[in-house]
């Protein structure tokens, strides 16, 4: 089990935080206590954890979207509190678990939004803003829908676009924070087969929030588990995804199985930690 | 396809609003207590000895700099045509740029509050500006072209108060407006204090007729107070349509996107507090026109800035100039402010709005 800290690297390229500490307000206890993590590069990386463990925070942190209370974020080789917004946003996509478009915005004006960061002042969009909506909106998979309002498409659509909308920013770094949350399973593989497909084909860097753990060892290179603004375990899912870890992380007694082929892991929970249920006998 | 479809709603709406300011003009122009037919208004209207590049500049840039232009003596103009170009007319100029500045400055409200409910009126904007105008009309008399810069502080103070009362780990739409109410019943009250003290009966009445948003007696004078700040505001709203769509996305996701959210929305309310203050200046406090306008806008060519704001830029003019017209003509020859008939059937049409949908305030 591979649960000591990482060591605070400053590498070349690659995206690591060093002793980060984040908290919401002044009086409020932290959020994130003095935790390092390096993002392996051109991998898909899953932030695990109980609720209030404080994945979406280490998420937000980490996309710079919170205010440090202590320690560093180095993206390539450079603090990213030394760059610009924009130059920021040129490099990583954050998508938020909530979001709500503007009665009537059609999704090819979501995706083209996504250009933001690549426009100067009082700039018209150029045949590149074009291009990298067409493809956003190719890979993705929903160009026929582009004329159509955000607000009357499926939850499913809806994500999809949302996600077309950080692909046309043109990012090496894509965060999103629980996009699986509110889909159906079908919608649940379609959101995830998608971030593979960026992730094998365009080699980008995926960080996400998740809660299902059978999507997380299914589709995520590395884990991080935490509990209480700390990390517990990281590694591989083979590394981390065993009983005693979700044990001290979920407070939760599950079984690990795989299927036939070997390549997949699951986890079956049944039950919680010290609950009298027949089950945790087995 | 739908956006093709919105921007023919965009064109139909801009093709009416023009037809309606232009009939409710030529009322405005024809109409009144010196009866003329409407050739003879017409005639006025296209008086050759007016369309002229030496008369112009005086009207727009008044008769000093034309004096120091040496421009050549003004031609005789006869009654019906001075009644026209200098009382009736300038009037109805002035109610097109208020509607203008009023409508914009409602939109950019609107997109960076995140609420439909958003006005200069509801945000204590208009009141703290006409508290600045008043306090400059009666104690401290100042030169009228500096009306418009106390009305933008006075604007600015009003909006930064109502924006740190609502503040509480962010804003919603009810605590802005609680917030816009609380201040702009603290400027209504020292407005009508202002009155007790002022000296005179005339300063009061004139006070009085302002506070209920007027454009009787606008002029040229006023017409040139708020040119330069209704084309400032118009291009300054036109140019950042990008920034005020972005922003209706949340501020997380701007953010996420590269924006400067607290500056951007710090700069473009300035740019609303500069169209609305300076048109409180000239007009005094107009309600519901700048609720109004970009409401009815929205809903027929989209929340897309740049649709939204060139379709208000239309009909916020065609609204007030038509008020306008009701307040002068419908008691005839009594002219009650405009800011009353605005407020009574905006209201109303507010009534409408609450009570057809249940869910009102977020964008």
């Amino acid at each position: 089990m591979n649960c000591k800290p990482h060591p605070a690297v400053t590498t070349e390229s690659g995206l690591c935080g060093v002793r980060v500490s984040v908290r919401y307000d002044r009086d409020l206890p932290l959020i994130i206590d003095g935790q390092s993590i390096a993002i392996p590069v051109g991998k898909i990386t899953a932030l695990i954890g109980p609720n209030g463990s404080g994945k979406s925070t280490l998420l937000k942190t980490l996309a710079r979207q919170l205010t440090l209370e202590s320690g560093q974020i180095v993206l390539d080789g450079r603090d990213i509190a030394t760059l610009t917004r924009l130059q920021f946003a040129r490099r990583v996509g954050i998508l938020f678990q909530e979001n709500v478009a503007p009665a009537g915005l059609t999704v090819e004006d979501l995706v083209y939004h996504g250009r933001y960061g690549h426009r100067r002042l009082f700039e018209s969009f150029t045949a590149e803003d074009q291009a990298a909506v067409e493809s956003a909106l190719l890979l993705a998979d929903i160009a026929h829908l582009r004329h159509l309002p955000v607000g009357q498409l499926s939850a499913g659509q809806r994500q999809l676009a949302w996600i077309a909308m950080a692909l046309a920013q043109e990012t090496q770094y894509l965060f999103l924070d629980e996009p699986t949350t509110f889909l159906d399973p079908a919608h649940q593989f379609e959101v995830m087969d998608l971030l593979r497909k960026l992730n094998r084909e365009l080699g980008k860097t995926i960080v996400l929030v998740v809660h299902d753990l059978n999507l997380a060892a299914r589709y995520s290179d590395s884990l991080f588990a935490l509990r209480e603004g700390r990390i517990i375990a990281s590694g591989s899912p083979d590394d981390v995804l065993d009983a005693a870890t979700l044990r001290r992380v979920f407070d939760i007694e599950a079984r690990i199985l795989r299927d036939e082929s070997g390549r997949f892991l699951f986890c079956l929970p049944v039950g919680r930690v010290g609950a009298a249920s027949p089950e945790t006998s087995l | 396809m739908p956006t093709a479809h919105r921007r023919h709603a965009l064109a139909g709406l801009i093709a009416c609003s023009l037809v309606v300011a232009a009939l409710a003009a030529f009322m405005q122009v024809m109409l009144g207590s010196y009866e003329m037919t409407w050739h003879r208004a017409w005639a006025a209207l296209t008086d050759p000895n007016v369309w002229q590049p030496s008369v112009w500049v005086r009207l727009l840039c008044g008769e000093a700099t034309a004096g120091m232009l040496h421009l050549p003596e003004a031609p005789a103009l006869d009654t019906a045509t001075l009644i026209v170009w200098n009382v009736r007319l300038p009037r109805v100029l002035a109610g097109v740029m208020v509607g203008a500045n009023l409508a914009v400055s409602g939109s950019i409200f609107q997109a960076i509050t995140r609420n439909e409910l958003a006005s200069p009126y509801l945000l204590g904007v208009s009141s703290g500006a006409g508290l600045a105008v008043l306090l400059a009309l009666t104690v401290c008399p100042v030169f009228a072209a500096f009306l418009p810069l106390a009305a933008m502080l006075g604007g600015t103070v009003a909006f930064l108060m109502v924006y740190a009362i609502a503040w509480h780990h962010g804003t919603s739409p009810v605590r802005l407006v609680l917030a816009g109410v609380i201040i702009g019943a603290i400027a209504g009250a020292l407005q009508t204090m202002l009155f007790f003290l002022a000296k005179d009966l005339s300063t009061v009445q004139n006070a009085l007729s302002w506070t209920a948003g007027s454009l009787t007696g606008t002029g040229w004078q006023q017409v040139r107070l708020i040119v330069p700040w209704t084309l400032a505001s118009v291009v300054l709203g036109l140019s950042s349509t990008r920034y005020l769509d972005v922003l209706l996305l949340g501020d997380p996701a701007a953010s996420a996107l590269g924006m400067n959210v607290e500056r951007v929305r710090f700069l473009l309310a300035a740019t609303a507090i500069m169209a609305a203050s300076s048109a409180v200046a000239v007009s005094g406090l107009i309600g519901f026109v700048g609720l109004i306008v970009p409401h009815i806008v929205r809903t027929m060519v989209g929340s897309a800035h740049r649709h939204l704001l060139l379709g208000c830029l239309f009909a916020g003019p065609a609204l007030l100039v038509v008020a306008d017209v009701a307040a002068r003509l419908a008691f005839a020859p009594v002219q009650i402010p405009v800011g009353i008939v605005t407020g009574v059937f905006g209201g109303g049409f507010f009534l409408y709005l609450m009570r057809r949908r249940r869910e009102l305030g977020k964008l």
